[in-house]
C-alpha cells in the first residue's frame, strides 16, 4: 500500500462520567494509507463513533496515540485540532448538519470562511463543488428546500471546500432512501477512485460497507474483524 | 479575523427574530433615548438662561449689605449714602456705567374702575441704555432732569397702559398711586415694551413693572442698604465687584466683606452649575436602565447560544475555532446593542425636540453625548454579551453535534 495517513497505538478512551467510567475504546491499533476506501461497522456502542469524533479531531483519546499525517495529534493546541477539522478533514454527517438559516451555498462557503478564504475565491469554488455534486441550481435554496439526498449532497460538497486528504462520514445514508444512498455512495466512490481521497464510512449496513474496499468491525470497543476485500463494489 | 462575516450573520438572525430583536433592543432604546433627551433638555435651558441674561445685561450687578456681618441690627454708618454712591462712580469712571441706590415700592393704583397694582421700581438717568431688552414705545425714559429735580414720572409697560388707561399711547395721563404712606399723582412719561421671559413665570407678582427716577421712592436720610449697577462689560466682573466693595468698605470704614455684590455673570454660572448637576444627576438615574437593558441582551444571548448549540457544533466541527465563535455571539449582541442606541439617540432627539417646541425653546445637541451613548450602549452589549459568548465558544463540539 502507499503512504501511512493515520496511525494509532494502544489508542483508549474512557469516558468518565464521575460514577461510572465507560471504556469506549479499548488499545486500539489502526493503520489507514492514504487512499483508502474504509468501512467502519458494529452495533451501537461499540465504539465506532467514539472512533470517528477521534479521528476527526473532536475529542481526545485517554491514552495511546494518534498520528494524523506523521503528527501526533495530541500534542496540538485547540486551535491547532480546529485547523486540522478546516483543512485536513472533511465531515459528512447522519443528519446532515446543514445550518438552516442560511442557503446550501453559504453551507458551502462555511468552512473556507474559517480557513479565511477572500469571499470572491470562496464563491467560486462553492459554487464549483455544487456543480460537481449536481445542485448548482439549488446553490440559492435554505436546506429545508432540499430533499434528504439534496442536503447530503451539499454536506459533502461542503466537506471537500478546503480540499481534505479525508472525508469522515458517520452513517451518510442513515437518513436516506435506498435510491438516495446509491446515489451519495456513488460520489463517495468518485471522490475516492477520482480524487484519490481517503474516505472512511462508519455504518451498520451490510449494502453500504459493499461499496468500500475494506472493512474494519467493532465491538465492545474492540477492534474483532479488519477484512480487506480488494476492491469493492464500485 | 471575519469581523465581516460576523457583522452578516448577526444582522441575518437579527432579522430573521425581528420581534425578539425589538423586545432585546427595547431596554437600551428606553435608556439611551431618555439620557438623550435630559442632557438634551438641560444644555437647551442652558442655552435659554444664557440668552436671557444677556438680553438683561450681563454687567448687571447689585452691591448690598453683608447681612451675615449685620445680623444684630444695622447700624445708620452700615448703611450706602448717596456721597458714597459718588464716590464709588468718582473712583471708578471708566468701570461703572450706570449706578443708583436699589430701590422699589409696590403700590395699588385706580383708574376710574379699573384697579391696579404698580411695582415702581427706582432707576437713575437713561436706564433703558443699559437694560437692554427694554424696548420704549411712545415717550422717553426717565432722565436726568427727573431724578435731579425728583418729578413725579413714570413709564409704565405697554400691558399696563392697554390695560389701566385703554390706549397704547398713554403719554400724558396721571396714575394716583400711594409711596411711603403718601398720595402722589404721577405722571406717565413713557411707554415700554419687554419681550416675554421665562423669568416672567418666576416672580410672581400681578403688578405692572414701571419705573419712576429713585428720588421720589427714598425716604428721609436717603440711605440705602442696595445700589444697582452697571458695569464695564469688558472686564471681568468678579474681580469689577471685589473692587467696588472692597472700595466701598474702605470708605465707609468697615470690614472687607462688609459690603456683598452679585453680578448677572455670577447668577449665570451658579444657574448653568445647578442645571448641569441636575442632567447629569437625572442622567444617571436613566443610564441604570442602560443596565437593566444588558441584562435583557445578555438573557436573550443565552437563549440564542442553547436554541444554536447544534450550529455551534457544526460550525466548530468545520473549523471554527473558540474565538471565532466568541466572536461570533459578541458582534450580535454589541449589534443589538448599538442598534438600540442609534434607535435610542434618534427617540431621544425626537423627545427633547418636542419637549422643547411645547417652551418653544430652540434645541441644543451635544454630539459628543450622541457619542458617548452609542459608544456606551455597545459597550453595554460587548459586557453583557461576553458571558453568553463564552459559554458558546467554549461548548463541547460532540455534546453541541449531539444537541437535538
Amino acid at each position: 500500500m502507499t503512504d501511512e495517513i493515520i496511525r494509532m497505538e494502544g489508542l483508549t478512551k474512557i469516558y468518565d462520567t464521575g460514577e461510572i467510567q465507560v471504556t469506549a475504546l479499548k488499545e486500539i491499533d489502526l493503520t489507514i494509507h492514504k487512499g483508502e476506501f474504509i468501512a467502519i461497522m458494529g452495533a451501537s456502542g461499540s465504539g465506532k463513533s467514539t472512533l470517528m469524533n477521534i479521528i476527526g479531531c473532536l475529542d481526545r483519546p485517554t491514552e495511546g496515540r494518534y498520528f494524523l499525517e506523521g503528527v501526533d495529534v495530541m500534542e496540538k493546541s485547540d486551535n491547532e485540532l480546529s485547523a486540522v477539522r478546516n483543512k485536513q478533514i472533511g465531515f459528512v454527517f447522519q443528519s446532515f448538519n446543514l445550518i438552516s438559516r442560511t442557503s446550501a451555498l453559504k453551507n458551502v462557503e462555511l468552512p473556507m470562511v474559517y480557513g479565511r478564504v477572500g469571499a470572491e475565491e470562496r464563491k467560486e469554488r462553492a459554487m464549483e463543488l455544487l456543480r460537481n455534486v449536481g445542485l448548482e441550481d439549488r446553490a440559492h435554496h435554505m436546506p429545508n428546500e432540499l430533499s434528504g439526498g439534496q442536503k447530503q449532497r451539499v454536506a459533502i460538497a461542503r466537506a471537500l471546500a478546503n480540499k481534505p486528504q479525508i472525508l469522515l462520514a458517520d452513517e451518510p445514508t442513515g437518513n436516506l432512501d435506498s435510491q438516495s444512498s446509491v446515489e451519495i455512495m456513488e460520489i463517495f466512490c468518485m471522490l475516492n477512485r477520482q480524487e484519490g481521497n481517503t474516505v472512511i464510512i462508519v455504518t451498520h449496513e451490510r449494502d453500504i460497507a459493499e461499496f468500500t474496499d475494506r472493512v474494519i468491525t467493532f465491538r465492545d470497543g474492540r477492534i474483532i474483524k479488519d477484512e480487506v476485500k480488494g476492491v469493492g463494489s464500485c | 479575523m471575519l469581523i465581516y462575516e460576523n457583522i452578516i450573520l448577526a444582522l441575518t438572525s437579527i432579522k430573521s427574530n425581528k420581534m425578539r430583536s425589538f423586545l432585546t433592543m427595547l431596554g437600551i432604546i428606553i435608556g439611551i433615548s431618555s439620557v438623550i433627551a435630559i442632557t438634551s433638555i438641560g444644555a437647551s435651558a442652558k442655552g435659554v438662561v444664557g440668552k436671557e441674561f444677556e438680553a438683561y445685561g450681563m454687567n448687571n450687578m447689585f452691591a448690598y449689605l453683608n447681612w451675615e456681618l449685620t445680623q444684630d441690627g444695622v447700624e445708620e454708618s452700615d448703611l450706602i449714602m448717596p456721597e458714597d454712591i459718588e464716590a464709588l462712580q468718582a473712583r471708578f469712571p471708566e468701570d461703572i456705567k450706570y449706578i443708583s441706590p436699589y430701590v422699589q415700592v409696590e403700590s395699588d393704583t385706580k383708574i376710574g374702575r379699573v384697579k391696579g397694582k404698580v411695582s415702581m421700581y427706582g432707576v437713575g438717568p437713561d436706564y433703558h441704555k443699559h437694560k437692554k431688552n427694554m424696548k420704549l414705545l411712545h415717550g422717553r425714559m426717565i432722565n436726568a432732569s427727573d431724578v435731579d429735580g425728583e418729578k413725579d414720572r413714570i413709564v409704565i409697560e405697554k400691558k399696563a397702559a392697554l390695560s389701566l388707561f385703554n390706549k397704547e399711547n398713554a403719554v400724558g395721563e396721571t396714575l394716583a398711586v400711594v409711596i411711603n404712606g403718601e398720595m402722589k399723582d404721577l405722571v406717565v412719561v413713557g411707554v415700554y415694551e419687554v419681550p416675554a421671559s421665562l423669568f416672567d413665570a418666576m416672580f410672581m407678582s400681578d403688578a405692572y413693572q414701571t419705573y419712576v427716577p429713585y428720588p421720589i421712592l427714598q425716604t428721609g436720610d436717603r440711605s440705602n442698604w442696595a445700589i444697582e449697577l452697571y458695569t464695564n462689560e469688558k472686564k471681568n466682573q468678579d474681580a469689577l465687584g471685589k473692587e467696588f466693595t472692597s472700595y466701598l468698605a474702605r470708605i465707609k470704614d468697615k470690614e472687607p466683606n462688609f459690603y456683598i455684590f452679585e453680578s448677572a455673570e455670577s447668577q449665570l454660572t451658579t444657574i448653568n452649575k445647578i442645571l448641569g448637576t441636575l442632567s447629569i444627576a437625572i442622567g444617571a438615574i436613566a443610564a441604570i436602565s442602560l443596565v437593566v437593558g444588558g441584562i435583557g441582551i445578555m438573557n436573550i444571548m443565552l437563549v440564542s447560544v442553547t436554541e444554536r448549540t447544534r450550529e455551534i457544533g457544526i460550525r466548530k466541527s468545520l473549523g471554527a475555532r473558540t474565538k471565532d465563535i466568541l466572536m461570533q455571539f459578541l458582534i450580535e449582541s454589541m449589534i443589538i446593542s448599538a442598534i438600540g442606541g442609534v434607535i435610542g439617540t434618534i427617540l431621544g432627539i425626537v423627545i427633547a425636540a418636542v419637549g422643547m417646541s411645547f417652551a418653544k425653546i430652540a434645541i441644543v445637541i451635544d454630539p459628543k453625548v450622541i457619542i458617548l451613548a452609542v459608544g456606551f450602549s455597545a459597550m453595554v452589549g460587548m459586557f453583557f454579551g461576553l458571558y453568553p459568548a463564552r459559554k458558546a465558544a467554549r461548548l463541547d463540539p460532540i455534546e453541541a453535534l449531539r444537541y437535538e
